[in-house]
């Protein structure tokens, strides 16, 4: 099998870890953003609930996620039930890194010093123009470092989507090893490569963008 | 008649009570300097005046108008307080400007929107943005800042910051102008330069409460002190009389500990 061959099958297979990837950042960022605020609220039971997701979320491996999103459903209403795989496996990323995000949310909003709120209450100022105009900002610039570490985590997560059977790059290699071919499996870091490399160059722009103030 | 008049404020942190029956007046254009030791209630003081906290008892008055009522809980709204906190400005010992900004855009960020709040904001907006900033710069220029109104705050001395700060205070034309330890967080090289423009503030007869560590500057520009400690005004009187002939034997201990 020619080097073209390959690498267009791999490609093909890539495409459902990128998939994967998109729909994952696109849902959880927000989710996540919806957690941070559970977990800070000052409504206890809410407080418990968000952080006790976030516990199980983070504690628990990410393939034993996929096995219960997956294959619970089945087992407990009946296979009627069963999530087609791609479906499952976004599901399960999306939870899992909602955890996480939410977690780097709360650190950042945590972190912007009661002064800067207080400085635009005594301006007269609403909540919402605080958080808005004084507040968010610096909540991004203090977060782009830890999220960055974490979409760059999640580029490389999405091949454990083979262990619900999902075809993405690195099963489509394994079966390349099955005909006696391994170099295609090794050939796969170079997508991984290229793709993240993209992205840390989006994410020192942004870093680039924030370098204007100090926090 | 006086522009600010303190009732019976009483504040408590669980079961510590900061402040004990506090008791003021002060006349429009006069500068009031309040001392006295860490801990004393000087900084909750002020921080009651400005709605940062909320006191437990007593009243706030401002012109005549009762803005806070410990005994009328219509006055303690979220959006009534908003609405009055403006007859205060507050400078804080940690300057705490907007870092995302530069000092000209520190300067008239709470002016432009509070501006949108206008009936005519929708029309005139390039009129109304058009004078901030220009108010915005003069405020700069007042405080020897001309040069510096496109800098961030992180390019900016400690002493310059305090002055945006100032600045930025000052723009929304407040009655009262609050000082919490305006210079303590100034390298002694720097504090001066804040000092100046405090001085001048109170030459343009501007009404100030002043808490503060320096006293050598409070007996020189204040018209009335208040010397607090342990959540109570121990002595007010002229600087004259509470540097030059305390009564209390408080104040006297205070004070001596700052001649050596």
């Amino acid at each position: 099998m020619s080097f073209m061959t390959v690498t267009k099958m791999l490609l093909e297979s890539f495409a459902l870890n990128c998939q994967l990837f998109l729909i994952t950042l696109i849902l959880s960022l927000p989710l996540g953003l919806v957690v941070a605020f559970g977990s800070m609220s000052r409504w206890k039971p809410l407080s418990w609930v968000s952080r006790f997701f976030v516990y199980i979320m983070r504690s628990t491996p990410l393939m034993l996620q996929l096995a219960i999103v997956y294959y619970l459903p089945g087992i407990v209403w009946g296979p009627a039930y069963n999530l087609p795989k791609m479906v499952a496996a976004s599901l399960a990323f999306i939870l899992n890194y909602a955890a996480y995000f939410s977690e780097i949310f709360r650190g950042g909003i945590q972190g912007v010093p009661a002064g800067q709120q207080e400085a635009g209450q005594v301006l007269g100022m609403t909540r919402g123009q605080i958080f808005l105009r004084v507040t968010l900002l610096q909540v991004i610039k203090r977060i782009v470092p830890p999220i960055g570490n974490e979409v760059i985590t999640l580029v490389k997560d999405t091949s454990l989507a083979n262990f619900i059977m999902v075809k993405e790059i690195i099963m489509m290699a394994k079966e390349f090893g099955n005909k006696a071919m391994i170099w295609p499996l090794f050939y796969t870091g170079v997508f991984f490569l290229i793709f993240n490399g993209v992205v840390t160059l989006l994410l020192s722009r942004c870093e680039k963008k924030l370098d204007y103030f100090k926090v | 008649m006086s522009i600010l008049e303190v009732n019976g404020l009483g504040k408590r942190f669980g079961n510590t009570e900061v402040l004990k029956d506090i008791s003021f007046t002060l006349d429009p254009g006069h500068t009031l300097a309040i001392i006295g030791s860490s801990g004393s209630g000087k900084t909750t003081l002020l921080r009651c005046l400005n709605f940062l906290e909320t006191p437990d008892a007593g009243s706030i008055v401002v012109s005549g108008q009762t803005l806070w009522s410990a005994a009328d809980p219509a006055t303690q709204s979220e959006k009534e307080v908003r609405k009055k906190r403006l007859h205060f400005g507050l400078v804080f010992q940690g300057f705490n400007l907007f870092p995302q900004y530069t000092a000209l855009q520190n300067v008239t960020l709470a002016g432009q929107l509070l501006a949108k709040e206008r009936p005519d904001f929708k029309q005139n907006k390039k009129a109304i943005f058009a004078e901030l900033e220009e108010q915005g710069r003069a405020l700069l220029d007042q405080m020897g800042l001309s040069q510096r109104a496109d800098h961030y705050p992180h390019q900016l001395s400690g002493g310059q910051q305090q002055r945006v700060a100032i600045a930025r205070a000052l723009a929304l034309k407040p009655d009262i102008l609050c000082f919490d330890e305006p210079t303590s967080a100034l390298d002694p090289e720097l504090t001066g330069e804040v000092l100046r423009v405090l001085r001048e503030l109170a030459d343009q007869d501007t009404t100030m409460v002043i808490v503060t560590h320096e006293m050598a500057f409070a007996r020189d520009v204040a018209d009335q002190v208040l010397f607090m400690d342990g959540g109570v005004v121990v002595e007010e009187g002229s600087p004259e009389q509470v540097f030059g002939n305390p009564r209390e034997e408080r104040t006297k201990q205070f004070l001596a500990r700052y001649s050596n």
